[in-house]
Parts: C-alpha cells; structure tokens; sequence
C-alpha cells in the first residue's frame, strides 16, 4: 500500500472512531423518542389526491341537449374530485349486462367547476353505440358512478405549443375544446384558442350558447361554425379543409384534433397538406377503428373468425371466445372479466398485458408500444387483435 | 388460497433482484407490483414517437465483459442479458472552480484517463491521483468483505487487510480529500460526483464515495439500449421463465401475522398465504400503513423518528424530444452537470432552499452514446434537477403547472446562458416528472427515490454493520433505497440480493428448528 492516510490531528483513534461507527448511530436511534409511525407524507397525499386509483362519483345533474346528453358529476364521498388539465378525460366505468365495460370521455366542463366539486362529460348518441345508448337511457340523477380519475395527454403545454392554437372538432369532439375555452375564461390556462367546430347545420351545433358566450367574454377564445349541410350568414360552409385552417391559422400555430373517426381521417389528410413539422399537430382519438379489416396488414381470412382466449388474472384462469374483428378486451369485458383499461386506443398502455402465446394484430396508428414490451410480447388489449387462440395474462384493477 | 414459499412484494430493482435470487434458489415466489410496469423508477413511457427514459443517467459497476462488475455479474448470475451500451466520459462539468473563474471540463470514463484529466487540469496533481484511487480500491474490497459477512465483520482482518478503510471510514468526504493535501482545485473535479449520492460531500462519508466513484470511473458506466425499461422486463421475463409467478396492479394492502411471524399478504386481487416477504417498500410506509401497531418495536419508532423522514434531494425532471439532432442543436456531451458553485454544501444547501435559490441541473442527450434511441432526424434530452425540499409540500394542486414549468425553465435557461443551447423551437415532446409524480408510481415517501440520506450517523457502513439490528419482524424484510445500501440502480439490485440470501438464511434457521 502506497499511502497510508491520515485525517484529522488524532489519526491513532481513527480504528476506534470506526468501531464506534455502530455505537454512535445506536445512541443516536436510542436518543429519539418512540413516535407512532404513520407513514403518512405530505407530497404522497398530494399525489393521491391528485391521481387516486379511480373516483366514486354520483350524477348530480343531466343536461340534455340535441342528441346528447351532459352528466354533471360530484363526488359520492370516498375521493374529492381532483383539479385537472383541460384536454383530459375520464374513462367510465361501467357495469352493463354482466359485463365490466370502461369508456373514454373528455372532459365537458372547466377545471375550475372541481372547485364547487363538480366535473362532466357529455354523451352524444350514436345508434352503434353500445355503452352510449346504455349510460343515456340509464343514467338518472343520483346514480352511482366509477370513473377514473382525470387522464390523457391532449391538453395545451405551454413549453411545446405556440401561444395560438386552431383547433378542429366534430360532434361530441368538441368536449376537450369547450373545457379548454372555459379554461382560459376562468384564468386556468393562457392561449389564443380558435375552434373550428364542424357540424351538419346551425340546429346541430352541440353547446352552441356556451361556446358563444365564452367568446363574448374572453377575447382568447374565438369560434368559427363550419356547416356541411347547411349555408347561412355568419357560417362557414363545407368541411374543415386545409384552405380553412389557412384561412384562420397564424404563421406560428398548433393545431389540435378531436373527432369521430371518419372526419379525423379526413382532418389529416388535409393538414398533411400544410406540411408543418409534427411538433404542431396533436390528436385525441379515444378509441380503436371500428373496421380493423380495413387497415394495412390485416389478414382477410381473420375477418369474421372467432378465436379461443385463455384470460389469467392473479390465480384465476377464464376461457372465452373472441372475434378476431374485435379487440381482445372487448371480449375480456363482455365475460364480465374486471381488466384495466384506460384511453381505449393503445397510447396510454394502462391495459398493458403478457401476451402468452398466440399471433395477434396491432393497427399502426395504435402502436404505442415500448420497445422490450413488444420484443417481450406485452400487448396493449384495448387495441390488439387475436388472430389465433391465444394465452393472456391481464393485470388486476383497484375499483 | 394462493400460497408461496416467499412474496416479493413491489417490482423495482430490488424487488426484481429478490425475486430472481428466491426463484432462483427453488423457492415458489411470487412477486407482486402496484403499478402495470415492473421497475418502478427503471421504466419508460412512450410519447408520440419517443420512448423516454424515466431516471437513468448512467449505471455504475457493469463494466466491461472482460472486467465485469458487480451489477454485470449479478445480472449474469440470474441469466439476464442487458445490451449495455458502455458510457464513454465520466461527464462534463460547466460551474464556476472555487477560486471563482469559469470551469467547463470533460471527464474521461477510465482510471488512468481521469487521473490523466485531472492532472490537465491541475498539474501536478497526478500522484495524489493515483494514491487515491489506491485508496478507492483498498475501501471496495474492505466493504466487499465486510459485506459478505453479513454484519459480523473480523475486526482483525479488517486491522490488517484493510487499515485505510478503519482510519477513513469514520470520516465524511471532504476531510479525507484534505488530509491527503489534494489541492482544492482536483477536490473541485472530485466533487461533482456528490449529485449522484444525494448528500453532499461534507456530510457523504468517505467510504460510500470511494465506492461509488470507483465504480463509475474504473470500471465504467452503462446504459441499456432500450431504456431501463428493458431491464426490468428482461429481469421480469427471466423470473417467469424460472417459474416465477408475477402480478402487476396487484397492491399489497396488508400485511398478516400470526402471533409476531409473518403469514400472508391482504391484496387487492385476493389473500396470498406465506412466511416470507420481501418488501420493496419504504419502512414507514410498511409501519405506518401495512401492519398491526402492536407488532412495531420501541427501536423502530426511534430509528423512524431519528430519520424524521429526511429523504433529501428529490428528482425533478423534464424530458424532451427534439425535432433536431444533438449536431444541430451543437451537443457533444452525453451527461453535462450545470453546478451554480463547485462546493457541493452550498449547492446543496441551495438546491434544497427553493426555486429561487437552485441552481443545478444536469442535461442529457442520449443519442450521443446511442443514436437510434429515437427517430432519425431526432434527439431526446432531458434536464434534472433535485426537486427543492420544503417548497413541493406547499403547491397546490392548481399552481403545480406553473411552478413545474418555472422550474423548467430556470434550467433551459441555464443551459441557454451557460453552454450555447437552445431548445426553442425544436420541441416535440415536453414531459416533467416532479416528486409528485415519483410518489404517485413509487409511493416513495414525499417523492423521494434517494430513501434516506446516507449522512452523518446514518451512512451505508454503518447500516451495513448494523443490519441483524434493523428491521427485526420475523418473516418481513424491506429492501430498496432506504436498505443500508442507500440509493441508486446498482445499490438497489445488491440490496435486494441480500435480503434474498437473509430471508433464504431465516428459511433455513426455521427448518432446522423444526
């Protein structure tokens, strides 16, 4: 040993000094008082707060309008509805028929309505509709509800935006953009938001007086109607194309999408067209395709076959059929199996799952998988497709 | 009922280590894990078209195959193969030296070249170099021995195998550096490192330094090729393959006994019967939340208190992905610690004070050391700071946006100011994780992934000397960052191997009194 270090004016005593290592943090453990442990921490109870497993919430108001409906929820006791990002949704869910079914909605109502302890999401009807049609003939003031709590990415981030933001909605697609617009009202957010709001004609037009008046008020908020079957005065007519945008984009503008599935295919080939750089685009799509045969890929013998999954969660085990046209969850959900599911369009992997064995298919724009997950054969069910009899471990939910 | 032989309950690293090491050793374990992901801060999260990294800079002591450490060898041991990417520079460091002037330094990852490099920088100072990492090395394998006996070290064989280890091993950082009349100059290049410890070096001892810097410098860090995520599941993956049992989103609620002994876990998907736990969980947490009052010893509520929860500096990270390259952007270092002062306590001191006071930050670019980490024409970078301590009790949750973002920004404009980059304009993909949110994935007390500051009377030497006295539920043996480890990846891994071999120990002591 080339050095033999000494510290300090009493080096002899070091050894001593290391032996005692022990004692002195005896002594000092001996030195405290006894407190109760009570594992509680601020920050934690902050965060629980915030991101609690789910919300028990109960239906204090139903707002009807044109073909939809709003559910103004408060809390029915346990969890205090907490503050979110204006953009974000909470996935329902549902007990219908014996099944365990979770749905996606944004958000309808401002931030700051969870100040009064309120929170809403509008269902619009749509014939097809399994869960919507049941929640709008079901649903009555009093109701006990299980949501999850506030989620998603779709909100406005003030680091990665530019400060004006078009917007382009459809229908019930508008949710997000009125929560953002009361947002900015009420001083929770700071942008320049201009909705281009698509529907069929002026009488269509979901919450058309809130939208109004919150553009009266704040001069950041700015709403253009665009009708596609309908020319009046005041509207735009047509679809929501990229001369639009043009027309009322800034050189420096985000643009965020939410719409049924058919026009946010339509919006995108449209703002491919204004070649800006990805940064400037977001979407919200809240579901998987309804015709999975139609995507790249998908094999045409697997159409309308029907497969075996084997499903596990903790020590039990379920065998079920499943369609190959259809996501495995949904067949999880409708043989009443309690499975986590969250966005319902693979992007933000709260369903992720071992996939066993079996051969499965994954649309493209749904592929939001890590990497070592998809080496691993970890699937996202909400939108993966079995193409064979399969074998899945699915994790366990907290509601 | 299920029923196993042990519970691993909480999947981070040393949950995930525990488990390989029980399975491993033919014991039935189950391991159990809250959240959808194994790892808990060794993860990733997918947005648009990046996938980031959560926590991990770099992971000490894995080496290179030829001279592997330990986290390799552990990792070698279970049959888990990690594609490391090895780290080329120990870091670059823009602060100011103390004699006040502007430093900007490069650290090679290498013995001979960070001892080269200090001595560029401080001429002179190669021979107190090579005498210190003499000393690193003669302190690692004083604690490798004293380690592997399981806190009943031979006080002879520490006398004269290992003297340097006993004359320092009492001492915090600072004061070894001095007495061996390393000019302040190479203490300001050696005391970068204290932002990885979470204790600065007036309060680090000396030993849990030596350790943890020779394993950074000798034997060089590692990254995995698919973010840490890819650890935890290849570790996950080689569980199952042993036969190991693994739930996610299954959270342990309680914690049974039978009479003082352990004997199944309340979950949310149901009872599960056994004798043995490994708790990846924070003491306090399993005190304060998990188990019956009556069973918690006076000296744990003692040490609990001693600690008054002190879990220093917290992460505070915010993850970019870039609509350039790191050459665009004019990036060359991987790793780049932005120090407001190169005294650590003062840095320290300030970090923990609030927004206004903190100056620090460290700034990746992983495409540096791994290109296809994200699309072509793309970088990702992230920025971290330690969240200041008794400012996040007081955010609301309506103000937590804004203060997040304030923070951010401080740091972008550091990085701005002091290096010459700009991210304006570039980003895609903008994410912060506050204290907050590791306390909502880890559950981690106030947000902290450090467990208690390993300073003063608490330091890892003297937990280790001491690990037969904490923690003395029978049946029941925490593991993670607050073990007498400490923090950190490899920290972590090691710890949860040892409480696997002492559970696999009571195992053995039960039967053989059968």
């Amino acid at each position: 040993m080339a050095v033999n270090v000494k510290v300090g004016p009493i080096g002899a005593l070091d050894m001593l000094k290391f032996k005692n290592m022990a004692k002195v943090r005896e002594q000092a453990i001996q030195a405290a008082p006894a407190n109760e442990i009570t594992g509680d921490f601020s920050v934690n109870k902050l965060a629980k707060e915030l991101h609690p497993d789910f919300l028990d919430l109960k239906i204090a108001e139903i707002i009807e309008h044109k073909d939809a409906k709003t559910f103004v929820f408060e809390s029915a006791g346990q969890h205090k509805i907490p503050y979110f990002r204006a953009g974000q949704y909470l996935s329902l869910k549902l007990p219908i028929e014996g099944s365990f079914v979770t749905r996606p909605y944004s958000i309808s109502s401002g931030p700051s309505w969870t100040k009064e302890g309120k929170i809403a999401i509008t269902v619009k009807s749509n014939p097809s509709g399994f869960a919507a049609e049941w929640m709008l003939k079901n649903f009555k003031v009093g109701d006990a509800v299980i949501a999850s709590a506030p989620e998603g990415q779709f909100f406005y981030e003030n680091l990665r935006d530019s400060k004006n933001v078009v917007a382009l909605a459809g229908g019930s697609g508008i949710t997000p953009f009125l929560s953002m617009a009361y947002a900015l009202r009420d001083g929770d957010e700071d942008f320049n938001l201009t909705i281009l709001f698509g529907s069929k004609t002026e009488a269509d037009i979901l919450f058309k007086k809130e939208l109004d008046d919150i553009a009266a008020a704040c001069s950041k908020v700015k709403v253009v109607h665009v009708l596609s079957d309908e020319e009046k005065e005041g509207y735009e007519h047509g679809f929501i194309t990229a001369d639009l945008i043009k027309k009322y984009a800034a050189d420096d503008t985000s643009i965020f999408v939410c719409g049924p599935e058919a026009m946010y295919r339509f919006v995108k080939g449209e703002i491919e067209k204004l070649g800006l750089p990805r940064r400037f685009v977001r979407s919200e799509m809240l579901g998987v395709t309804k015709k999975v045969w139609e995507q790249p890929g998908f094999p045409a013998e697997a159409k309308d076959a029907k497969v075996k999954l084997t499903v596990k969660v903790g020590e039990n085990t379920y065998d079920i059929e499943a369609a190959c046209n259809e996501p495995m969850l949904v067949a999880i959900e409708r043989a009443g199996i309690k499975a986590p599911s969250r966005c319902r369009s693979g992007e933000c992997g709260w369903c992720r799952s071992k996939l066993v064995s079996g051969d499965i298919y994954v649309p493209e724009e749904n592929e939001f998988r890590r990497y070592t997950d998809k080496e691993f054969g970890y699937v996202h069910p909400c939108c993966t497709f079995a193409i064979s009899d399969a074998v899945i471990e699915v994790p366990g939910e907290f509601f | 009922m299920a029923k196993y032989d042990a519970v691993v309950v909480g999947a981070g690293n040393a949950g995930l280590a525990a488990a390989l090491h029980m399975q491993q050793a033919g014991k039935k374990t189950l391991l159990i894990e809250q959240h959808n992901l194994p790892g808990g801060c060794a993860s990733s999260f997918v947005r648009g078209r990046f996938e980031f990294e959560p926590s991990l800079h770099e992971l000490c002591d894995v080496g290179p195959l030829d001279n592997p450490g330990d986290v390799r060898q552990l990792m070698e041991l279970y049959g888990v193969d990690v594609d490391w990417i090895m780290v080329p520079d120990c870091f670059r460091c823009v602060s100011t030296w103390s004699d006040g002037t502007p430093m900007d330094i490069v650290m090679p990852a290498g013995r001979d070249e960070f001892i080269n490099a200090v001595d560029k920088y401080v001429p002179g100072t190669k021979q107190k170099m090579v005498e210190l990492f003499e000393l690193f090395d003669e302190i690692l394998a004083g604690i490798g021995y004293i380690s592997a006996s399981n806190g009943h070290a031979d006080s002879n064989v520490l006398k004269s195998d290992y003297p340097n280890l006993l004359r320092t091993g009492a001492y915090p950082t600072v004061k070894v550096l001095k007495a061996m009349k390393i000019p302040q100059k190479a203490i300001d290049i050696l005391s970068v490192y204290w932002a990885y410890l979470g204790v600065d070096m007036e309060h680090l001892s000396f030993i849990h330094y030596a350790a943890m810097v020779h394993k950074y410098v000798t034997r060089g860090a590692a990254i995995p090729h698919h973010t840490s995520h890819e650890i935890s599941v290849k570790m996950v993956e080689r569980f199952r393959e042993m036969g190991g049992e693994c739930w996610f989103n299954c959270r342990a609620e309680e914690f049974l006994f039978d009479g003082d002994k352990l004997c199944g876990v309340k979950t949310n998907l149901g009872t599960i019967q056994t004798g043995h736990v490994i708790a990846n969980i924070n003491p306090d947490i399993i005190y304060g939340k998990m188990m019956p009052k009556e069973l918690i010893p006076e000296r744990e509520k003692k040490l609990s208190t001693a600690r008054g929860g002190n879990v220093g500096g917290r992460m505070f990270t915010a993850y970019f992905g870039l609509d350039c390259t790191a050459e665009e952007l004019g990036l060359k270092d991987y790793n780049t610690f932005l120090f407001g002062t190169s005294d650590s306590h003062t840095e320290y001191v300030n970090m923990c004070g609030s927004q206004e006071t903190n100056h620090y930050g460290i700034l990746l670019c992983y495409n540096l050391i791994n290109p296809d980490c994200s699309p072509e024409g793309t970088c990702m970078c992230s920025l971290t700071t330690f969240g200041a301590t008794p400012t996040w009790e007081n955010v609301t949750q309506e103000k937590y946006v804004a203060y997040k973002e304030k923070e951010v920004r401080r740091m972008l404009n550091d990085v701005k100011t002091k290096m010459g980059i700009d991210f304006e304009g570039h980003i895609e993909e903008c994410v912060t994780a506050s204290p907050w949110t590791f306390a909502r994935y880890l559950n981690a007390p106030q947000g902290g992934v450090y467990g208690y500051e390993t300073r003063d009377w608490d330091g890892m030497m003297a937990r280790l000397m001491m690990l037969n006295d904490d923690y003395p539920i029978k049946g029941l043996r925490p593991t993670g960052a607050a073990g007498p480890r400490g923090d950190g990846y490899s920290a972590a891994y090691i710890c949860g191997q040892l409480m696997a071999k002492l559970t696999l120990k009571d195992m053995a002591e039960e039967g053989g009194a059968q």
